[in-house]
């Protein structure tokens, strides 16, 4: 919370009001990752999304602008932002300019409760994992306010598909993120992160803290819980194999189809600061957040600035990690049809991730 | 309720294999290549641009006459009697002035029946192949190498020749015989 | 007037004109959308009350599953089938006795109730000792609400399998 505080700080030698200091604090610390990461994240990520498909496919992807084409997606921006903002005459106005807006603040609401460092944390609110969850429902709404006020089909059925989607893959992520809220016994992502401090078989993905029988116990339940909340976040990131809200084959690409220029920029940025924060979710949660897995090298040199700054580094390369992953899966599944998303969901997700709870509870009791 | 626990390892196995396919392939390098930078040797027997080495052209018209999308256009003036037009490389005298070679490479499809009638070898395929233009009339490709005075000149001289010979022909003087004159010459 | 004041006023303004609009609006879509805003209004308004579950659980369960349905309902009427849904008013006398009975109701309430006043004490997570309440203090109206969805569940299953 070194930020919040250098913040605070300052605002209150200038205004010599503790409240006007801890909203300018709350807001601005809460903001930082919008210009700091979200944006800069947004840009590696199209790149790299574009290199690892490239080699996949045993093509080279950009080559020309920067060494290896790493400067590709800032060109690609700057395309965008001199493209010409199409609103078509049948375009339900208000709300095919709000729809962007919507989806795009919503992605990133979520990124003011992720736990980057011990010394940082956007907002340090109790009910971090609650607040994420519920911060996804306006991106929905944001997606089906685009789909309609597209007036196009292929725009609505995407959303509809969307919406559908994000509602019923909600439901596993959060059984999961119960079970790990019965273990921890707190819903505060920074807690929740410190719990998990050590080395790596301290994560909950190895069973949590302590050294006890319950926690040999808890391994292959959390395994179980870890690959069920890596599926339904990543369906809830419309990616492939769960992308049938976008796919381009059928419905051209979704509920963005109308859009042009930075809407649909904003889409697109939406979509990967999404898939960053799932990640960094999943990593917060079972993957010990931004603790290390074996100690820190501040700590070895006895300079302990660095460890905040380490803890950052481990927390992106964690989230990042896993984007490629999502990534590594979209370049090898094709798309699921609809009958198929929806049984994998109500027929496995969702009884898997119940019986882990109830399991997973009678061990917590034992 | 075992079909239900095998068709979910059905799926993992077969999701596990799929990624380890394509993780093998991102170390697999890649088949594609720089093109502009890097650029694939051409077979042999390539057919791309035509050129025309205009030091061997006898202005023999059999290239056009070949040409099956008459793409090439070729106009001559003889040379007048006393003109020394060189040797082509295969020691085959000139006798034409080529005042006009145009090949409109944008109609050529690159058939390379031109290639073979040519007796002294002079029109060939090259290994260019990137002569994008602007301009649809850029790809009509000039090869005469006389200057356009000097094609003005070589005609008024060949006219002023024929008018000579017209003269000369009403004057009542017998003509020589073509054939005579071939052998004259060699 | 300090800055709580202002921020609760600010989320007041945003949900009394929202949900203004969402009675008087006739396209039943942009009254659909007008409802998220009321809900954000509100959740807003929980959160300045200290009350950090409710609204959270305010936004999961209103934003992200009944106005999403409500949204799925309209659009695939509307759009798909091409009806036009427009509300409109009828019977506006009875409507009017309702709602001036509810009025009343509302406001004796309003005024009749022991309004505790909280001190700018800071504010403590309450998901403790709400989880606690529900198990022990209301348990048996906890475990009855959830037997009360289950049913519609089935409910809503059974009709859509005919």
């Amino acid at each position: 919370m070194i930020v919040y505080d250098f913040l605070y700080n300052i605002v209150f030698n200038i205004t010599q009001s503790a409240v006007a200091g801890d909203i300018t604090a709350m807001v601005i610390s809460a903001a930082l990752p919008l210009l700091f990461l979200v944006l800069p994240f947004a840009i590696l990520a199209v790149w790299l999304e574009r290199k690892v498909s490239a080699h996949m496919q045993d093509r080279l992807g950009p080559m020309r602008t920067g060494s290896h084409g790493w400067l590709q997606t800032i060109a690609d921006v700057i395309k965008l932002l001199q493209k010409e903002d199409i609103v078509a005459n049948d375009n339900d106005r208000p709300l095919f300019n709000l729809a962007p807006i919507l989806v795009f603040s919503g992605s990133y609401l979520v990124f003011a409760a992720l736990p980057f460092s011990s010394a940082y944390i956007g907002s340090n609110i109790d009910l971090g994992i609650i607040f994420i969850i519920a911060a996804s429902g306006f991106v929905v709404a944001g997606i089906l306010m685009a789909g309609w006020s597209s007036n196009n089909k292929y725009s609505l059925l995407g959303a509809m598909r969307s919406a559908a989607q994000i509602v019923s893959y909600e439901i596993p992520t959060i059984l999961v993120i119960l079970t790990i809220i019965m273990i921890t016994g707190t819903t505060n992502l920074r807690t929740l992160s410190e719990m998990q401090t050590g080395y790596f078989w301290n994560w909950m993905i190895f069973g949590g803290a302590g050294l006890s029988l319950s926690k040999f116990l808890f391994i292959p339940f959390m395994i179980i819980g870890f690959v069920t909340l890596y599926i339904s976040t990543l369906a809830e990131v419309n990616r492939t194999p769960f992308d049938i809200p976008e796919a381009e084959s059928e419905l051209v690409s979704g509920y963005h189809t109308e859009y042009s220029g930075m809407k649909f920029a904003m889409f697109f940025m939406a979509e990967y600061a999404n898939m960053f924060a799932v990640s960094a979710i999943v990593s917060a949660i079972f993957f010990g957040g931004y603790q290390s897995p074996f100690g820190y090298l501040g700590n070895t040199l006895g300079l302990t600035w660095m460890v905040p700054i380490e803890q950052f580094l481990w927390f992106a390369s964690k989230g990042i990690f896993f984007v490629l992953v999502q990534m590594w899966l979209r370049w090898t599944l094709p798309r699921l049809r609809v009958d198929q998303l929806m049984a994998l969901c109500w027929k496995y997700l969702i009884p898997i991730a119940f019986v882990n709870l109830i399991i997973v509870g009678l061990i917590t009791v034992l | 309720m075992k079909e239900y626990f095998q068709n979910i390892w059905y799926g993992f196995s077969t999701i596990m294999i799929g990624m380890r396919v394509t993780f093998k392939h991102l170390f697999v390098p890649a088949v594609t290549i720089q093109y502009p930078n890097v650029k694939l040797k051409l077979p042999e027997r390539e057919r791309n641009r035509l050129y025309v080495n205009m030091n061997d052209c006898i202005g023999c018209d059999q290239c056009a006459r070949a040409c099956p999308v008459s793409c090439i256009s070729i106009e001559t003036v003889k040379s007048i009697p006393g003109e020394d037009l060189g040797k082509t490389s295969n020691g085959k005298k000139k006798a034409l002035w080529v005042t006009k070679f145009d090949i409109d490479i944008a109609k050529c499809c690159f058939c390379q029946l031109c290639v073979f009638p040519c007796p002294t070898e002079c029109i060939y395929m090259t290994d260019v192949y990137e002569y994008a233009e602007f301009e649809r009339s850029s790809l009509v490709y000039n090869y005469v190498t006389l200057t356009p005075a000097e094609i003005e000149a070589k005609k008024t001289n060949y006219a002023k020749l024929e008018a000579e010979k017209a003269a000369q022909k009403a004057a009542g003087a017998p003509p020589v015989k073509p054939a005579e004159k071939e052998e004259n010459k060699q | 007037m300090s800055i709580y004041d202002i921020i609760f006023y600010l989320f007041a303004t945003i949900t009394l004109v929202s949900a203004f609009f969402v009675v008087t609006i006739r396209n039943i879509v942009y009254s659909a959308f007008f409802l998220l805003f009321t809900f954000f209004g509100v959740a807003g308004i929980y959160v300045i009350l200290g009350a950090d579950f409710i609204a959270m659980v305010q936004l999961i369960v209103y934003v992200g599953g009944i106005l999403i349905l409500i949204l799925f309902g309209v659009m695939l009427t509307n759009k798909i089938t091409n009806v036009q849904i427009k509300t409109g008013t009828s019977q506006i006398i009875p409507a009017a006795i309702g709602v001036g009975l509810f009025a009343g109701i509302l406001t004796a309430t309003l005024v009749n109730t022991p309004w505790r006043k909280i001190d700018n004490s800071p504010l403590f997570p309450t998901t403790q000792g709400l989880g606690l309440m529900l198990i022990s203090e209301y348990g048996v109206v906890f475990e009855l609400l959830g037997i009360l969805l289950l049913i519609a569940l089935i409910g809503a299953a059974s009709l859509a399998r005919k």
